[in-house]
């Protein structure tokens, strides 16, 4: 503590500039990949191959009229991956929250072997499961149906869920819940009035990464559905890649990249401080 | 009301916490559960709250049974150490939250929140966060929570352990007209013993989940039941002289004089604290601490001496009183 403000307090001038440095390059390193797809994305066929095109005949808005014009159009599959993520989180929350909470109860031995063993669901390889998911699919006639396909988003994302919820309602302390208790509070009145508020930045950080991992998802996906007006976004652009046999459209494909994290940025920049401070937790005091 | 524990027992996995522990605390009584931490007394606390459950015994409110009475529906007014105020919520929603639960027209909820308010001197701070309150208000927040249950008991747990010296004697007041003394029965619990001397009726003593004395602090410092008792009532601490024949003597500072016939003895340190001070002396039976009043001189070696009526006396084996032929000097 001490030498760390000791330090801080003589930062000069070339420390300044050299840490910025290093800063810069990071972002450089994280984000140009992404600049690279923005510029492919306006940028024309022609000149993705021939670097002789003159500065002004290279960008064109025609990957993405091409992208909104097929059908079904582009749109359709942003909306189909949101729909699903949505579901899925609002699934997974409504589920791991109460287990989350009933967990966190538990007397500590027992606590310490149900949490090795989610620990150990959150670190199995899910596409080991993708050809028994398939399986359930069929015997249940799940396939090619959005909301159907949450259930096993849900059951994938349960194990992250508890974790973090877990950790977060260990963290509130004992004396917050006893006294809501001498106040008359029903256990659900606890929960709604009290607990879940003190959550919600853990809550928060939850739904992104359930959020994020229906976005990305693709096995499950690509077993499950099949009729193009259905696709999600992953394997609606696996298409766009393997769409012609002689060419890869890169383009088009990074169009659809462009528009496909849209928004997930979005939804970062809005919940930004409350990721933030869930990831990092601890963060209630009295 | 009266507040009534039986025989209660409690244990946590091999530890014995509470053994048939009897309390009677009577309307508008204060009793204070006093004892190093670890003693039971928490314990015995949560279980009248209805926090944790006893495994065996009764604990009556009023005459009715509490047991098997979920916390939620024993209306109890408790201060918690930590205050456990709802740290999302300002002042006037902590204090309301209990209250809209409960039920109630808004109007007499508002008004009965205002006058707390007024009362504790809160009106100023209604909305702001637990956060943004110094100790003391914070303090002031959670008996104001507890006086709006409209309980049947309170219960306070070392509410006041967290606010230096000065703050405490100041709330000490406030807690005796707003808590203590009303209908209620009233539970302290503490480590202090100054605190429980100052505001309780009765004091229990718990040593090991048991109650080792009851009684007035009047009654606990001039007959107190074993060493453990003295030693824990009366600053400083009572002398406790070396057995001789199985028994032990002891005698309060202030019981010792300095006495030019007494017994030599040398100083080994000396604490001034205006009014008074103390000494640790070295005689012939031990070490000894002393009070006098603070502009006595004292010279390098003085003598001592102590009544005979000021002697208590104590069992070296089990440390218990011994019957004393004479009268209690009160």
């Amino acid at each position: 503590m001490t030498h760390e403000s000791m330090t801080r307090g003589r930062i000069t001038p070339g420390l300044m500039t050299r840490r910025s440095l290093w800063i810069a390059l990071l972002l450089v390193w994280s984000l140009a990949p992404m600049l690279w797809q923005l510029l492919s994305s306006f940028t024309t066929a022609d000149a993705l191959v021939n670097d002789q095109l003159s500065f002004w005949s290279r960008w064109t808005l025609n990957n993405y009229r091409d992208l909104l014009s097929t059908d079904p159009p582009f749109w359709r599959y942003l909306l189909n991956s949101s729909l699903v993520a949505s579901l899925t989180t609002l699934l997974t929350l409504m589920l791991a929250i109460p287990a989350a909470y009933g967990l966190a109860k538990l007397p500590q031995r027992l606590k310490g072997i149900l949490r090795t063993a989610v620990v150990g669901a959150a670190l199995f390889p899910y596409v080991l499961l993708f050809l028994a998911l398939l399986e359930l699919a069929r015997t249940f006639a799940l396939g090619n149906n959005l909301i159907a396909i949450a259930i096993p988003y849900s059951a994938l994302s349960m194990p992250l869920a508890l974790l973090l919820l877990t950790a977060a309602f260990e963290a509130l302390p004992n004396d917050l819940e006893d006294a809501a208790k001498l106040e008359g509070l029903s256990l659900w009145q606890r929960l709604r009035w009290v607990l879940l508020p003190l959550i919600a930045p853990a809550s928060a950080s939850t739904a992104i990464l359930v959020f994020l991992f229906a976005w990305n998802e693709y096995p499950v996906a690509l077993t499950w559905l099949s009729r193009s007006d259905l696709l999600t976004l992953p394997v609606a652009m696996a298409r766009i890649a393997g769409s012609s046999t002689y060419s890869v459209p890169y383009g088009t494909y990074a169009a659809a990249t462009v528009l496909g994290a849209i928004p997930l940025l979005v939804l970062v920049l809005v919940f930004q401080r409350q990721i933030v401070s869930g990831l990092t937790n601890g963060a209630i005091k009295g | 009301m009266t507040l009534q524990l039986r025989a209660i027992n409690k244990r946590f996995g091999e530890r014995q916490v509470l053994h048939q522990l009897d309390l009677d605390v009577a309307n508008g009584e204060c009793v204070a559960l006093l004892g190093a931490s670890g003693c039971g007394k928490s314990t015995a606390l949560r279980l009248i709250a209805g926090l944790d459950h006893p495994d065996q015994g009764s604990i009556r409110i009023n005459g009715a049974e509490m047991v098997d009475v979920p916390a939620e529906r024993r209306r109890v007014g408790m201060v918690f150490q930590s205050y456990a105020l709802f740290p999302h919520l300002n002042v006037w929603d902590n204090l309301e939250l209990g209250l809209r639960m409960r039920g109630g027209s808004a109007a007499t909820r508002d008004e009965r929140i205002r006058g707390v308010l007024e009362v504790l001197q809160l009106s100023g701070q209604a909305r702001l966060r637990p956060s943004q309150l110094s100790g003391g208000q914070r303090q002031r927040v959670a008996l104001a929570r507890a006086l709006l249950r409209d309980p049947l008991v309170y219960l306070l747990d070392e509410p006041m352990s967290n606010l230096d010296a000065q703050l405490r004697e100041d709330l000490r007041p406030q807690l005796r007209r707003l808590m203590i003394g009303g209908e209620q029965p009233v539970v302290y619990v503490t480590h202090d013993q100054q605190e429980a001397m100052a505001l309780a009726d009765r004091i229990a003593v718990m040593r090991e989940g048991r109650i080792e004395q009851i009684g007035t602090p009047r009654e606990l410092y001039l007959q107190p039941a074993s060493t453990y008792v003295a030693q824990f009532i009366g600053r400083p601490q009572m002398n406790l002289l070396p057995a001789r024949d199985g028994v032990i003597t002891g005698i309060r500072p202030d019981d010792l004089r300095l006495d030019p016939a007494g017994s030599p003895c040398t100083i080994l340190s000396r604490e001034w604290f205006g009014a008074n001070q103390m000494l640790l002396v070295r005689c012939d039976r031990g070490d000894l601490r002393l009070v006098c009043p603070g502009e006595t001189a004292i010279e390098a070696e003085p003598r001592i001496s102590w009544p005979g009526t000021c002697e208590h006396r104590f069992d070296a084996v089990s440390g218990r009183r011994l019957p004393s032929d004479r009268l209690p000097s009160d």
